[in-house]
C-alpha cells in the first residue's frame, strides 16, 4: 500500500506538520470511491465485491481514482453504498454488476440514475446523501468519520483532524482541567444508565490504590443494538483516543478494550489501531513526548450477556467467570484485581476527543438540559430505512421513526417500539411525541439502554415479544442470585404458556407478583430491569394478553394459536407452495385450489411466503378451514 | 513474541489478537502464540479463545495442557469453559452455523429460518450434522440487524435470508 514506515512523533508540532503534509497530498477534487467494506453488515450485503470489481474497473480504464474501503455510513438498507467524490455522488444498493456501467458514467461525467437512491414518497432520484431524509435530519458527530476513512489506516484519521484533542489535552492541559471539562459537559454513558461521566472519572481519579484502569466496554449484547460496533469497525482511532485522554484525566496507566467474541472484524480493527497509534507514538511510552505513559490490551469477550456488566466484565478480564458482584462499593473504587477501574461505554469514549477538542459549551449546546449531545440509535425492525442514526438528544420518536426511518414497512401499522433492549420497554404509539433523553424513556417504564430501536408493526405479537425477551434473559442469566435466576425460570414457563394457549387467569397477577421481586431482589440489572419488557407490553397491551387467554393471537404469530388456510378465491393453483413444502402437507394441481392438511402442517410459513398471490392466510383462532378440494382455480385477470 | 510481516517487513510485538498486519494489512495465520509469550492465569480466556479457533473445539487433553502451562486447576477452566458460550467441549463439524435470533432478525422471520435449518439438516441447535459437515447453533445477535434474518456459516454472512435460498446456501459447502 507504500504509506512508507510511520515515524514516531515527538510533540504537537510533529503531528500537525504531518496532518499538514498528509493533507497536501490529498487532493480534494481528486476521484475517490468510498465503499462500505470494514462493516459486518456491509460484508453481508457482498461490498467487498463491489470494491474488488471497481478497483479492476478503474486500473482497467487508466482511471487516476483511488477506492477507500470505509466503516458502515449508516444506511445499512441500501447497502452496499458506492459513494464518489469529488461530485458526493451516492449510489445505494450497489451490485459487482453494476460497476462497469458506474466506472463508466464516472469518466464520462454523468450520473447512472438508476443506482441513485429513490425517494419512496415522491419517486424522484436523489444524488447527494445530505439530500436525503435518512440524513438530512440527522447531527452526525461521532460517525462523521464513518463512511470516509479507512479504519485500517491512521493516516486518514490524522489528516481528518484525528489527536489533535489528545495533542491538546496532554499539552496545554492538566489532567484536573480535562477532567472539569468533560463534567462540564454534562456527558452521560451511552451505555444506558446514564451515569454522569465526570463524575464517575473523579472517583476513580480520587480512589486510592494504584494501579488505575480505564476500560472501553464493547460487548454490547443487546439484541437490535450495533452502533457499539460500528464505531469500532469504522472509526477504533476515536474510541481509542478518547480512552487516553481519559486515562490521563484520571491518572491511569493501563487500560482495556473488552470487544464481544462475535465481533471478529471490531476486534481486528481496534488491535490494528492500536499497533498503529503505538508505532507513531500516539500509545505507550511518553506519549508524544509528553512523558504520559499509557499501555492498552484487548480482552476478547467469550460469548455471555451478563459479562457486559461493569462488575461482571471486570472479573471476565481477570480471567474468571464473568458474574457480577453486588456494587455496595463502585468498580470506580473496586474494580478490577480491586484496584479504582474506570469502564465506560464505546460511545462515552468517543464523545470525549469532541468534547475536548469544541469545549463543554459547545457540547452543552446540543441535545437537552439534562442530557446533551447526540445519541446513536440503531434503528432496525419493521421501518423503511434501517440503519445507524445519530441525532441530537430531545429528538421526538416520531421523527425519528417516521421523517429518518421514513415510516413502517409495507405500508403496515406502527404498534410499538422497543427501546433499551432486553433491559428496556416497549412504547405504543400515544407516546410517539416523547422526546427522546434518558429521563423521558425511564418515565415511560423504558429506558434509553445502549441505543437499540427496534420498531414493531401490527404483525408483531407482544405477549411473543416478552417471552422472547425473557427467554433470552433466562439463557443469559448467570445464576447466581435467585430471583433473578427462578424469577425468570416461572415467567419464561407462563409466556410460554400464554404462547401455546395454555394461559390460566391467575398467571397475569404470578406475573406482576414476581416482577416485582426481580426488580427489588436481584444482584445485578440484568435481573432488576429484565421486568420492563413484560410490564409495559402488559401496561399497553393488556388486551392482548387477555386474548392469548382465551385461546387468540391477535397478531398471528404464535404458532399455537394460528392456522394456515389457502384462500380459495385468491389461490391460482401454481403449485410453488405445494413444492416448496416441507411435510408434504398441500394438496394440490394445476390450475385446482390447493388444500393444507392441518394434521400435516408443521406451520413453518415457507407457503406463506413463497406465494405469489398472496392466497395462504393465517387464521386465529385455528379454527378448521372450510373445504375446498376441487375447485378449479379462478384465474386472476392480469392488467 | 515478535512477528514480521512477510509482505511489507512490519515488525510488531503480538499481543494475541491480531491476525493481519498493522500495515499492510496481510493475514498472518496460526498465530497461537499464547504459549510461546509471557504465561499469565488471566489470560485463560483469551488462551482458550484461541485454541477454540484454531483446533475448533477444547479436547480434555487440550484443556489438561492449558491447566499445566498456566497453573490454573482444571476445575475452574471446566468453570469458565462452560460458562462461555463461545467454547465447545464436544467436536464441531466441518462448518459453523450460527443463526442469529436478535430481536430484528425475530420479528423479521429468523424462527422460521431456524425450523427449516433443523429440517433440512436433521439436528437441533448445538448439535452437529451426522455427516460432519455442519454445527447448528443460534446467536442472540450478530450485530447485523438491519439485515435480518441473518446467519452466518464459519466466516461467511448472509443477510435478508429467505427461507427457498437456504437449500442452495448449504449446497455450496462441501
Amino acid at each position: 500500500m507504500g504509506e512508507g514506515m510511520r515515524e514516531r512523533l515527538r510533540g504537537p508540532e510533529e503531528l500537525e506538520r504531518w496532518r499538514e503534509r498528509l493533507r497536501r497530498e490529498r487532493d480534494p477534487s481528486a476521484l475517490l470511491f468510498t465503499v462500505n467494506v470494514r462493516s459486518a453488515c456491509g460484508l453481508a450485503a457482498g461490498s467487498e465485491e463491489v470494491a474488488k470489481r471497481l478497483e479492476e474497473e478503474v486500473e482497467g480504464r487508466g482511471l487516476a481514482g483511488r477506492i477507500v474501503r470505509t466503516g458502515c455510513n449508516g444506511f445499512c438498507e441500501k447497502e452496499p453504498v458506492v459513494t464518489v467524490y469529488p461530485d458526493e455522488t451516492f449510489y445505494v444498493g450497489v451490485r459487482s454488476e453494476d460497476v462497469p456501467e458506474l466506472v463508466e458514467g464516472v469518466e464520462k461525467g454523468k450520473v447512472v440514475d438508476r443506482l441513485l437512491y429513490q425517494d419512496p414518497v415522491t419517486g424522484q432520484r436523489i444524488r447527494k446523501a445530505s439530500d436525503l431524509p435518512f440524513y438530512r435530519h440527522q447531527q452526525k458527530l461521532l460517525l462523521s468519520l464513518n463512511g470516509r476513512i479507512d479504519p485500517t489506516r491512521i493516516e486518514d484519521y490524522i489528516a481528518e483532524g484525528g489527536y489533535r484533542a489528545l495533542a491538546k489535552a496532554l499539552f496545554e492541559l492538566t489532567p484536573e482541567q480535562v477532567l472539569e471539562e468533560v463534567k462540564r459537559s454534562g456527558l452521560r454513558g451511552r451505555g444506558g444508565g446514564g451515569f454522569p461521566t465526570g463524575r464517575k472519572w473523579e472517583t476513580t481519579r480520587k480512589a486510592p490504590g494504584e494501579p488505575k484502569y480505564v476500560i472501553v466496554n464493547c460487548d454490547e449484547g443487546d439484541p437490535g443494538a450495533f452502533m457499539d460496533r460500528s464505531l469500532m469497525e469504522g472509526n477504533p482511532h476515536s474510541v481509542l483516543e478518547g480512552l487516553i485522554i481519559g486515562a490521563y484525566a484520571i491518572g491511569s496507566h493501563q487500560g482495556f478494550i473488552y470487544v464481544r467474541e462475535e465481533y471478529p472484524l471490531a476486534v481486528e480493527n481496534i488491535g490494528i489501531a492500536i499497533e498503529q497509534a503505538r508505532e507513531c507514538g500516539l500509545l505507550g511510552e511518553d506519549i508524544l513526548g509528553s512523558g504520559f505513559d499509557f499501555e492498552v490490551e484487548v480482552h476478547r469477550g467469550a460469548g455471555a450477556f451478563v459479562s457486559g456488566e461493569s462488575s461482571a466484565l471486570m472479573t471476565a478480564i481477570e480471567g474468571r467467570v464473568g458474574e457480577p458482584r453486588p456494587k455496595y462499593i463502585h468498580t470506580a473504587v473496586k474494580g478490577i484485581h480491586d484496584k479504582p477501574s474506570c469502564l465506560n461505554n464505546v460511545e462515552t469514549w468517543a464523545n470525549v476527543p469532541l468534547i475536548i477538542l469544541n469545549g463543554a459549551e459547545w457540547f452543552r449546546k446540543i441535545g437537552t438540559e439534562g442530557s446533551p449531545g447526540t445519541k446513536i440509535f440503531s434503528l432496525v425492525g419493521k421501518v423503511n430505512n434501517t440503519g445507524l442514526v445519530e441525532v441530537p438528544m430531545g429528538i421526538t420518536l416520531r421523527k425519528i421513526i417516521f421523517e429518518i426511518g421514513g415510516g413502517i414497512k409495507g405500508g403496515k401499522r406502527f404498534k410499538a417500539v422497543q427501546t433499551g433492549g432486553p433491559s428496556g420497554g416497549v412504547i405504543p404509539e400515544q407516546y410517539l411525541d416523547t422526546p427522546v433523553d434518558f429521563d423521558e424513556l425511564t418515565k415511560l417504564g423504558s429506558m434509553m439502554g445502549s441505543g437499540g430501536m427496534i420498531v414493531m408493526d401490527e404483525d408483531t405479537c407482544m405477549v411473543d415479544v416478552a417471552r422472547f425477551f425473557i427467554h433470552f434473559l433466562l439463557e443469559e442469566s448467570c445464576g447466581k442470585c435467585i430471583p433473578c435466576r427462578e424469577g425468570l425460570r416461572v415467567l419464561d414457563r407462563i409466556l410460554t404458556d400464554l404462547c401455546l394457549g395454555k394461559g390460566k387467569e391467575e398467571d397475569l397477577k404470578t406475573i406482576e407478583e414476581i416482577c416485582e421481586a426481580m426488580a427489588e431482589a436481584s444482584l445485578c440489572a440484568l435481573g432488576t430491569t429484565a421486568v420492563n419488557p413484560v410490564l409495559t407490553t402488559m401496561r399497553y397491551f393488556g388486551e392482548e394478553y387477555e386474548a392469548h387467554l382465551k385461546g387468540r393471537c391477535p397478531a398471528k404469530v404464535c404458532k399455537a394459536l394460528t392456522a394456515y388456510f389457502i384462500n380459495p378465491d385468491k389461490c391460482q393453483g401454481c403449485l410453488v407452495c405445494f413444492k416448496n413444502c416441507p411435510t408434504g402437507a398441500i394438496q394440490g394441481e394445476r390450475e385446482m385450489v390447493h388444500v393444507i392438511e392441518q394434521e400435516k402442517c408443521i406451520k413453518c410459513g415457507i407457503c406463506y411466503a413463497v406465494c405469489p398471490f398472496g392466497a395462504v392466510e393465517k387464521l386465529s383462532p385455528p379454527v378448521a378451514p372450510p373445504a375446498t378440494y376441487g375447485i378449479k382455480a379462478k384465474k386472476e385477470v392480469r392488467k | 513474541m515478535r512477528y514480521r510481516c512477510v509482505e511489507c517487513g512490519n515488525e510488531w510485538e503480538d499481543r494475541g489478537w491480531l491476525s493481519t498486519c498493522s500495515r499492510c494489512g496481510q493475514k498472518v495465520t496460526g498465530v497461537s502464540s499464547f504459549f510461546r509469550g509471557p504465561e499469565h492465569p488471566e489470560k485463560l480466556i483469551q488462551v482458550l479463545l484461541s485454541l477454540q479457533r484454531e483446533k475448533g473445539w477444547l479436547s480434555p487433553e487440550t484443556l489438561k495442557e492449558v491447566s499445566r502451562k498456566l497453573g490454573v486447576p482444571l476445575s475452574r477452566i471446566y468453570q469458565v469453559a462452560t460458562f462461555y458460550k463461545a467454547f465447545s467441549l464436544v467436536p464441531r463439524g466441518r462448518h459453523l452455523l450460527r443463526v442469529c435470533m436478535g430481536t430484528a432478525c425475530q420479528i423479521r422471520g429468523s424462527p422460521a429460518i431456524l425450523e427449516r435449518l433443523r429440517q433440512l439438516l436433521g439436528v437441533e441447535p448445538g448439535q452437529v450434522t451426522a455427516d460432519g459437515k455442519f454445527t447448528l447453533e443460534t446467536v442472540n445477535c450478530l450485530g447485523c440487524c438491519a439485515m435480518g434474518p441473518v446467519m452466518m456459516v464459519d466466516d461467511q454472512y448472509f443477510g435478508r435470508l429467505k427461507l427457498p435460498q437456504l437449500e442452495k446456501i448449504l449446497g455450496s459447502y462441501g
